[in-house]
Parts: C-alpha cells; sequence; structure tokens
C-alpha cells in the first residue's frame, strides 16, 4: 500500500542541507497552490490561525520561559496575546488578495501578488510572539512562511508554528504553508534565507546584516536604544510609572524598552523619588561601576544578565539590593560607549541622566540613540500643550518611532496607546538602523503590488484672451469698455517709434481722454525687444503706475508689453528660470506668478502675423549676454484683444509678406502638432485657407484691398488662437536659430524651411514619433493632406495631394517674394557653415519641439537646414 | 661551522641558531603540511615586502621530521626592551601599534582566511554549546570581508628591534588573511590577560592610530575569544568564557 507522502513528509525532519531544501521545494508547491486563493478563503485561515495562537497563549508562553529561562511568563502571554488578537484586528478586512484598487476613471487598477517563500528568523527574546505575529501576516498575504527559530528558543517557536500550521490546514490551508527548521544551525539559517524570497528577519545587528548581505530582499530591524526624556512639564507620577510598566515588561527584554532617563533638573528629584517610592532602586557610585562591569563585556551586554529580575542582575554583580527591586538605577553623566549603562541593556536596569535644559535633555537622548539604536524609538514625557518642544524633539531624534506619553515597550509596538500606530512585532529603523523600511512592518511589506496602468488621453485646453474685439473700426468701441464698464483711471500705452510719430497712438489717447482716464505712453519698443528697453519701460510704469496697460504694434511691441507688466506685477521674477522649456507646460518646474492684480492687459496689433495679441508667449533678449527669452505661460496671455484692421493697412510690403507666411506656418504647424484637437483644427484650417487666398492681393495692393487686409488681420488671429493651444513644431524650431543666428525676419526664415519640414514631418516611417498619449501613431502625412484638400487640392493620393500642397506653398512664397533658399536670401555659405552645428543643436532644443509630430534626430535637423540652404529639392526631405 | 645553540624545545619543535641561521626543527610526528604551511605562510608574507626573517630552507632531517631554516635576526624582542626600560613603555607600545598597522596595510589574500579559520574552530570547540556556538558564527558571519594581513599573535614578543632601530616581525603560523580589527581583538585579549591596564592602553592608541571605532573591535572579541578558548587554562579561560558569553543588542 502507497503511504500517505503528503502526511509524512509534513512530519520530516528539517536538519540537514538536503531535507531543508526538499521542504523548501514542498513548500513553494504549496504556496503556489495557497496563491490561487480568495480573500474569503484566505481570511477562514487567518482567523484559524490567529484563534489557535491566541487559545495557545499561555502554555506557549510558559514553554518560552522555560526553555529560553529569559523572561517573565505573565508578560509573555501578553506578547502572545498581541501578535494574535491585535494583529488580527488590525488586518481583519484589510484586501490582500487580488484587485485592491481599482480607478477606472484614471484607468488605475492595483493587484496583490504573494512575494512566495519567506524565511522568518526568530530571536531568543521573543520566541512565540514574534513567531505568531510573522506566520499571521504571512498566512494573510497568501506566503508561505519558514522559521528559523534560535536554538536556544526552537521548542517554543516550533510548538507556535506548529499549532498555528494544523490550524490553518484545518481551515483549509495547503499542507506546509508554515514550515521550520528543526536543529537550527548557521548553515540552515543562512540557506533559508538564500532559498527564500524575502526575509523577515528580526534580531541583533549580526543577524540583521546577514539577512541583508544574502542576496534576497530584507526586513530587517536593528537594535533600539530608547532613550526617555522627562520634561519639566511632564506628569512625573504618570511618566515613571509608565517607565516602570514598560522597563519591567518581561524584565525589559523588548527592543522598544526605555534604557535610560534624562530628566530635566528641576523634576530631577522629584522622579528619583517616584522611582524609589514604586520599588526602583538608585545604586551608589560604586554599585553603578560594579553592576556596568557585570553587564556590559567588551561592549556587549553579557548574555547572563538578559531578560533576568532586577535582584538577580545585583546578585550576579555583587550587590544587595531587596528581592522585590523593580528596576535597578544608575546616576550617569557620560553618553558614550565607554559608559555601560549607555548601552542597550536588555533587562530592568536604567541609566539615569540630569539635563540643566530642554535642549541639554535633547542632546543626550540623541547621542545615546545614535549610538545604540539609531533609527529605533526615542520617549518624550512632556505637557501635551508644549506642542513647540515636542516638535522639536520630534525633529532632533534619529528614530523612527517617537512615543509622547506612554511606555515605550507596549508603546512603539502600537495600537496599544495610540491607535493609529500600526501594531507590529517588527519595527524598521529606517536608513539610520541601516533598515529597508522605517514604520512597523505589516502584510503590506509582504505583497508584490502590481500596478496596471491602461493608457488614458491627457485633459487639453482651449484659452484665450477674455475678450477678442475685431472688425475694422473696432478699437474705439472696445476701449469704451476700459472706463465705462471697468472705471480704469490710468493707462499706459506701449508702442514703438514709427507708430508713434506716425499718429496711431493719436486715436487711443483721444479716446482715454474722452473717458477722463490719465495715460502716458512708452514708444521706445525696438524690433526684437530687449531686456534693456523693457527695464526702462518698467521704470517709467513702476513711477506712473497704471490700472491697466494697452500695447499698440507688431509682436514686439506686443511681447515687450507683456515682459513690462510682468516685472511690473513682480519684479522679483528670474527671466532664466521662466525660460526653461517644459516638457508639459502644466508639469513645468517653475510656477508663474499671477498676473493682473496690477493692471489689465489690452494688446492691439498692427500687423497681420504674430498673433502675439491672443497667445500666451512673449520673447525678449538680453542685451547684455544675447541670450533670447522665449517665455511661455498662460499668465501672459492678453486680458482683452482689440483687431482693427485701420490699424494696419499702411504695413509695408516686406512685412505683409513676411508675416503673412508666419501666419500661415502658425496654422500649419498648430494643424499637425501633436496637440492638435478639435477646438483648434478648425481655425487653423480657416486661416490657411484666408492666407492663400488674401495674402497674395494683399502683399500686392496692400491699403487698396481694406478686404484682403481683414482677412489676413482675422488669419494672424485664428492662427494665434490656434498655436496658443496647440502649440509649434519644428519648422519654428529651425527659423528661430536661423533668424537669431543670421538675421533673417522671422516670417522668412519659416517660409525658407516651411517646404522641407512638410516633406520631412510627412514620413510614414520617421525614425521616432512624437510623444504624447493623444498621437497615437505618425499621421503628419494625412494632416497635411486634410489641409490641401480643405484648400482645395487633390491629387490622386496623399504622396501627390502633399506634392501638390507644397507646389501651392511654393507658388505663394514666389508671389509675395521669398527668397528660394537661405544662400538666395544672402547669408554666404562659409558664414552659414561656420554656425551651423551649434544652430542645429540650439534648434533642437528649441521649446517648439516638443510638439513637433516626429521628433527630430539632430542630424536630422541639420540636414534640413543644408537643403534649406543650398534651395534642394523639397522632396528630398521625405527620404530623411 | 658555527656553534648550534638551542633556543626553545617544545613537544612538538626545537628551535636553535646556528650562527646567523635559525632552525626550527619538527618531531617526525608533526604533519608534514603544517610545516610546509608554515614556509608556506612565512614566505608569502615575506613577498609582500614586510621585514621578516628570510626563508632560506625547508629540508629533511635525519630522524624523518622537516626543518625550516630562516634567518637569525639580532636585536631585541619590544617585549624585553619593555621590561628593561618600564619608563619608556609609552613609547614603546606607540612603535609596536605603528608597526602593526604596517602591517595590517598589506594585502595578502593568498593566506587562509581568518573568518573561515575562526569558523572552523568554533565550529570544534566542544567547551561551549550549542547555541553559543551559534550566536558567535551569526557574528562572524556578519562581519564585513577583508583581506588585510592578519599577524594571528602580535604581542610584543614578536616584534624584534634591531640595534639600527629597523624592526622585524616573528612568528607567522597563525597569519591569516582577514580583518585587522579582529588581529587588534587578538593583541587586546593577550595584554589583557598579561596587563588590563596595558591592554585599555593598547586599545584606545590603536584605535586612534587605525581610525577605528572601538565597538567594530570589541564586536571581534566574543569571536577571539572563543578562538583561543582550547589553549588557556584557569582563571585566563573563566575571563575568556565571560567574553564568549554575550548577547546581541536587539
Amino acid at each position: 500500500m502507497q503511504e500517505d507522502k503528503t502526511i509524512h513528509t509534513a512530519e520530516s525532519t528539517v536538519d540537514t542541507i538536503e531535507a531543508l531544501t526538499e521542504k523548501t521545494l514542498r513548500m513553494r508547491k504549496a504556496q503556489a497552490c495557497f496563491a490561487s486563493y480568495d480573500q474569503e478563503a484566505v481570511d477562514r485561515i487567518f482567523y484559524a490561525a490567529a484563534m489557535a495562537a491566541n487559545k495557545a497563549r499561555i502554555p506557549l508562553a510558559k514553554l518560552a520561559v522555560e526553555e529560553t529561562g529569559m523572561g517573565i511568563v505573565e508578560d509573555k502571554v501578553i506578547k502572545n496575546h498581541f501578535a494574535s488578537e491585535y494583529i488580527y484586528n488590525q488586518y481583519r478586512s484589510l484586501k490582500t488578495c487580488g484587485v485592491l484598487e481599482e480607478d477606472s476613471v484614471n484607468g488605475i487598477m492595483k493587484i496583490a501578488d504573494p512575494v512566495g517563500l519567506i524565511a522568518a528568523v526568530i530571536p531568543t527574546t521573543n520566541p512565540t510572539s514574534t513567531a505568531i505575529f510573522k506566520i499571521l501576516i504571512c498566512l494573510k498575504t497568501r506566503n508561505a512562511i519558514i522559521l528559523s527559530p534560535h536554538p536556544r528558543a526552537k521548542q517554543s517557536t516550533i510548538a507556535a508554528a506548529k499549532l498555528m500550521l494544523e490550524a490553518a490546514v484545518s481551515a483549509g490551508a495547503p499542507d506546509e504553508i508554515i514550515g521550520w527548521i528543526d536543529t537550527p544551525s548557521l548553515e540552515l539559517t543562512n540557506l533559508v534565507m538564500k532559498e527564500s524570497d524575502l526575509i523577515l528577519a528580526t534580531g541583533g545587528p549580526g543577524m540583521v546584516r546577514a539577512a541583508y548581505s544574502s542576496g534576497k530582499p530584507a526586513l530587517g530591524v536593528g537594535a533600539g536604544n530608547v532613550p526617555v526624556i522627562i520634561d519639566s512639564t511632564a506628569d512625573v507620577r504618570m511618566a515613571v510609572n509608565s517607565i516602570i510598566h514598560s522597563k519591567t515588561f518581561d524584565n525589559g527584554m523588548i527592543c522598544a524598552s526605555e534604557q535610560s532617563v534624562t530628566a530635566l533638573n528641576d523634576v530631577y528629584d522629584e522622579v528619583k523619588a517616584e522611582f524609589s517610592r514604586r520599588g526602583c532602586y538608585f545604586l551608589s557610585p560604586d554599585e553603578t561601576r560594579k553592576v556596568g562591569a557585570a553587564m556590559i563585556i567588551n561592549g556587549s551586554v553579557n548574555a547572563k544578565i538578559v531578560g533576568q529580575s532586577a535582584y538577580k542582575i545585583a546578585s550576579i554583580a555583587g550587590v544587595s539590593v531587596p528581592e522585590k527591586t523593580k528596576i535597578l538605577i544608575g546616576e550617569v553623566t557620560d553618553t558614550s560607549i565607554a559608559e555601560p549603562f549607555a548601552h542597550e541593556k536588555l533587562s530592568p536596569v536604567l541609566a539615569m541622566y540630569r539635563a540643566e535644559t530642554f535642549d541639554d535633555a535633547l542632546d543626550i537622548s540623541d547621542a545615546l540613540v545614535l549610538e545604540g539604536g539609531p533609527g529605533h524609538t526615542a520617549s518624550l514625557f512632556i505637557d501635551p500643550a508644549e506642542k513647540e518642544k515636542i516638535k522639536k524633539h520630534a525633529e532632533r531624534m534619529h528614530a523612527c518611532r517617537i512615543v509622547i506619553n506612554m511606555p515605550s515597550a507596549q508603546g512603539g509596538i502600537g495600537d496599544i496607546y495610540n491607535f493609529k500606530l500600526i501594531p507590529s512585532l517588527t519595527l524598521g529603523c529606517g536608513s539610520w538602523g541601516g533598515n529597508s523600511v522605517s514604520h512597523n512592518v505589516g502584510p503590506m511589506d509582504l505583497l508584490n503590488i502590481k500596478t496596471v496602468a491602461e493608457r488614458r488621453e491627457n485633459m487639453l485646453w482651449f484659452r484665450t484672451p477674455d475678450k477678442i474685439y475685431f472688425k475694422r473700426g473696432c478699437m474705439p468701441v472696445a476701449l469704451d469698455e476700459l472706463g465705462t464698464v471697468m472705471h480704469k483711471k490710468r493707462c499706459f500705452i506701449v508702442t514703438d517709434s514709427f507708430l508713434y510719430l506716425n499718429g496711431y497712438v493719436r486715436p487711443i489717447e483721444e479716446k482715454l481722454d474722452s473717458m477722463g482716464i490719465a495715460h502716458t505712453c512708452f514708444y521706445d519698443v525696438a524690433p526684437d525687444p530687449t531686456l534693456a528697453c523693457a527695464l526702462t519701460g518698467t521704470k517709467a510704469m513702476a513711477s506712473f503706475g497704471p490700472d491697466c496697460i494697452i500695447a499698440l504694434g507688431g509682436g514686439s511691441a506686443m511681447d515687450a508689453a507683456k515682459i513690462m507688466w510682468v516685472m511690473y506685477e513682480h519684479p522679483e521674477v528670474n527671466f532664466e528660470d521662466m525660460a526653461m522649456n517644459f516638457m508639459d507646460i502644466r508639469k513645468r518646474i517653475y510656477t508663474y506668478p499671477e498676473m493682473g492684480k496690477k493692471a489689465y492687459f489690452v494688446a492691439i496689433p498692427t500687423s497681420s502675423g504674430t498673433g502675439s495679441e491672443v497667445t500666451p508667449f512673449a520673447v525678449i533678449t538680453d542685451d547684455k549676454t544675447g541670450t533670447k527669452y522665449p517665455l511661455a505661460d498662460y499668465e501672459l496671455m492678453p486680458d482683452m484683444a482689440i483687431v482693427d484692421t485701420d490699424n494696419m493697412m499702411s504695413q509695408p510690403k516686406g512685412l505683409t509678406s513676411a508675416s503673412g507666411i508666419d501666419v500661415m506656418t502658425h496654422a500649419i504647424e498648430a494643424y499637425v502638432s501633436v496637440m492638435a484637437s478639435d477646438m483648434t483644427d478648425g481655425i487653423a484650417l480657416k486661416a490657411t485657407k484666408l492666407v492663400f487666398d488674401n495674402l497674395p492681393a494683399a502683399y500686392e495692393k496692400g491699403a487698396k484691398d481694406p478686404a484682403a487686409r481683414e482677412h489676413m488681420a482675422l488669419a494672424s488671429t485664428l492662427a494665434g488662437e490656434a498655436f496658443a493651444n496647440a502649440f509649434l513644431g519644428i519648422n519654428h524650431s529651425l527659423a528661430h536659430k536661423l533668424g537669431a543666428y543670421h538675421h533673417i525676419p522671422h516670417g522668412v526664415a519659416n517660409a525658407l524651411v516651411l517646404s522641407y519640414v512638410i516633406w520631412y514631418n510627412a514620413s510614414e516611417v520617421p525614425a521616432k514619433m512624437g510623444t504624447f498619449p493623444q498621437y497615437e501613431y505618425p499621421h503628419a502625412r494625412k494632416r497635411y493632406c486634410d489641409i490641401a484638400r480643405y484648400n482645395g487640392i487633390a491629387g490622386k493620393d496623399d504622396e501627390e495631394t502633399l506634392a501638390l500642397f507644397i507646389a501651392k506653398l511654393e507658388d505663394l512664397k514666389r508671389t509675395i517674394g521669398i527668397p528660394a533658399s537661405i544662400r538666395e536670401f544672402g547669408i554666404k555659405e562659409e558664414d552659414f557653415l561656420a554656425t551651423l552645428d551649434e544652430m542645429t543643436e540650439k534648434a533642437f532644443d528649441d521649446q517648439c519641439t516638443g510638439a513637433n509630430p516626429r521628433y527630430p534626430l539632430i542630424s536630422e535637423m541639420k540636414e534640413l537646414y543644408l537643403m534649406a540652404y543650398y534651395g534642394k529639392d523639397p522632396k528630398e526631405a521625405a527620404s530623411l | 661551522m658555527a656553534e648550534r645553540i638551542i633556543l626553545e624545545e617544545k613537544s612538538y619543535k626545537t628551535v636553535c641558531r646556528e650562527g646567523n641561521i635559525l632552525i626550527k626543527s619538527f618531531v617526525p610526528s608533526h604533519p608534514k603540511s603544517n610545516v610546509y604551511n608554515e614556509a608556506y605562510i612565512h614566505s608569502c608574507v615575506e613577498e609582500a615586502g614586510i621585514p621578516v626573517p628570510k626563508i632560506i630552507s625547508v629540508t629533511p632531517s635525519e630522524d624523518g621530521g622537516f626543518a625550516i631554516a630562516m634567518e637569525f635576526i639580532e636585536g631585541k624582542t619590544l617585549q624585553q626592551m619593555m621590561a628593561e626600560t618600564p619608563e619608556k613603555t609609552d613609547e614603546y607600545l606607540e612603535r609596536f601599534v605603528d608597526i602593526q598597522l604596517e602591517v595590517g596595510a598589506h594585502r595578502t589574500p593568498k593566506l587562509r582566511n581568518t573568518r573561515y579559520k575562526m569558523i572552523d574552530i568554533i565550529n570544534g570547540l566542544t567547551e561551549i554549546d550549542a547555541s553559543t556556538r551559534y550566536e558567535l558564527l551569526q557574528r562572524i558571519h556578519g562581519m564585513k570581508r577583508h583581506t588585510k594581513l592578519c599577524h594571528g599573535d602580535f604581542v610584543p614578543s614578536n616584534v624584534i628591534i634591531r640595534d639600527d632601530g629597523s624592526y622585524c616581525v616573528i612568528d607567522w603560523a597563525h597569519a591569516t588573511s582577514g580583518n585587522a580589527g579582529a588581529d587588534a581583538a587578538i593583541t587586546y585579549l593577550r595584554f589583557t590577560l598579561e596587563d588590563p591596564e596595558l591592554a585599555d592602553k593598547y586599545l584606545r592608541l590603536f584605535c586612534r592610530k587605525a581610525d577605528m571605532a572601538i565597538q567594530y573591535i570589541q564586536t571581534w572579541m566574543p569571536i577571539v575569544a572563543a578562538a583561543e578558548l582550547p589553549r588557556y587554562k584557569g582563571a585566563e579561560r573563566e575571563l575568556l568564557e565571560q567574553w564568549i558569553s554575550v548577547a546581541e543588542y536587539q
């Protein structure tokens, strides 16, 4: 007859490497099965095991004391009770199986998976309670646990494990889900750590170091050396009796037990008297020396005193004290390791220090923590109203648990004197203690939490000035609002000298005068405005103190006015920080200051180009360093835009051409941007059509064709709205740097690279595509064809449509007098080549690059520059 | 031929001097491997560039045993010097620590590692119980792994100072490669058994000069006490037993 293998192996003894290896293999199988259990089944097992351990709390406590010869039965009963009841109660309804949380809106799901086989090293000081605790948190998380008991406490540890295994299996757990080493040896302990998936190490620094060096993730905890301060404001009676209650608990073997008391000078005698009254013994200097010598040998604690009574320890040291003495107290001053009383004593022996001030007490306490128990626990008795002192103490201590007005042994393990400190018998000491955790360890530390993240689209936006007024002749009507509705008092006008001298400001001034609004005008803005110019303007602005700013002009005047606005409202700003590139404007490091507290901003364009009246952008050049600061933030958005074609009638031809083709580039780039949306697509398309249909006439006829001028004005504003929200692409990156390095007007620079960039972006197989959740696959080609078809261009397929579209753009460029190449513009070859590499890298790093549908390689951008320089066939860019 | 002067006689070896040569003759029952091992260790140390008597030969002797021949070093040991001029003890102790640090500055990975040697000894100790052995082994396991040259019995009687002031370190039979802290712990142990006050002076001086924490050397003390236990009896043994019987902080 075949014997029942499962039962046989469950009873097999683990005393050799071979037996242990076989045991772990079987346990892994059991765990694999356990991993498929649902929460209900797991919770049944968790309940049964907790209940079984709780029932056996007294026999297990007796066994532990009997076997180890340390500690107090009654206190070990409490520890076992705590380890079963408190741990069960804390985690009874915690979800530890399967889906823990699901957020379908944000597409995030968290799933708990067990870690596998957990090695648990159990100390002699708490051989049953630590075992109960570790077994329970493993069962709750569907892990298998193999215990490595201390040889001095193996019977009690194994007894606890055995009865919990029986209860767990009866409740449905797989056989051998709990295992143990029967004959502990360092070899087997090390092997078990190496063979496990995670180690729960509790013990001395040697064990913890061994766990960490095993190569497996370890939750180890270190030694404590808990210092207590009794402040002048403390309730001394409560403090002293709490300390006695804690220090005598299990004869002082809990790692969170108090090791020293530092009493403030003014309560020192009171503290001493209370200790004496309650049965503690103050050692004389000579007795202190004797006990110290017996207690600490070569810096380590004498094993013979660990967990012994005060009386017994005194006898070992040759000091006679009453038999019922609760604690031996040595009054000492030295906090260094040379002082035996400064060490952790693992017994009812306390050091007592006197502190002149609270700061002195903090010095003593922190020195003791760092010396003997870095990262563990520190304790303070104080009037709870002394919030400042409590905070100071907490900030100062290198301790992961800081307990206030409670016995630290029972307090540190949580849930007894504070109900939010989670109950645990494995207390993390953080990096100060060389630990990976700083909290009280629990089931969540034994799970692999899988986060399932579904693709989500980013929120988009559509932002414009509060008010956009347009139509020829609208300016005075719009300005009326400043007086009649907003009751503005002082208006500061920013413009350039050409506009000022040619009377463009006069209608504004007249309107303001008619409303009784005081005004002044700063008209020194030059093209490519400088910081110096903006500073001068700001100074004038600050002394005038406007509640409204009116920017009149092209991009330069509007940009300069925006900068003055910023500096007027926030003189402290740093342009370098403001100009820092961002990947996502919402996640930028710099937070823009809030604008509009002092002044309302009105933008009135006089050219059809930048769209600055509706964009959150401004560029300023530091004339000292030559650095250009491109600023972008919705705080820079004007409050009101007034698009009145009357202001644009007499634009010179060159300006009409350059700014007109800039509008086209804005519209095209906004349409193919990775951030393009339905909100911007329509206006971008409309803008391209307005430019195609009206730019030639506006260029040729100027003021003689006011309709073309008006259409171009609106095209400019529409394109501005589109790229204010969808942003631009590398056409602008290339043009920004080309313009800066070779003094080519911005619009012309855009036109010179436009066709190359379109062919380049239209690739169906780009080296890299742009990164944005909405941008799912390379589709720039289709987007360009959308623009073409909207403008009535249709080839037999996309390829041909694209070619025809580009041909039409080239036609437009020729019509409005744009040179065919950068060389033709007049840039010398040697000058161009000399700057090429630097210019390319800067263009790559331009803020506009991020929204381009194709993420460019620097080498590709260089090629684009070269092609545009020599005026190669744009289609060659398609093969990049 | 130079006169043969017997310097030391033990059950397993005789040490004698023949002119400028020192001969260690081992009895036939002394394992050949031990003899060669001692010569090997000594040669490794010699090659490391430490001032030691140079090994001349390892030869079979007529009685069937083996003998190691090496240079004889003229001079006085630091122990002799301390005994002769006790007022200069501090000065000599300083010299002693400097030499120990010079020795420990060498890396000798070819030598057996201290930790394995100690693990073997502790595993073989029947005098202490299994739990204590477990704790000691755990303690060793938690120590960092170094390959510094450790003399293993670095005491003033093993340091010879020549007339010109140069030094020479002798008796390398126990040398290993490992942690300087362990070597210092052995020295401290030997001093403690002779003169506890001098031992404390030594420990403080060593830690200061080596920039090492006293705790680190103290961590080794239960381990070296256990490894040295078989060599001692009576009161000395009791002291070592006390050193061993310590608990780790929790």
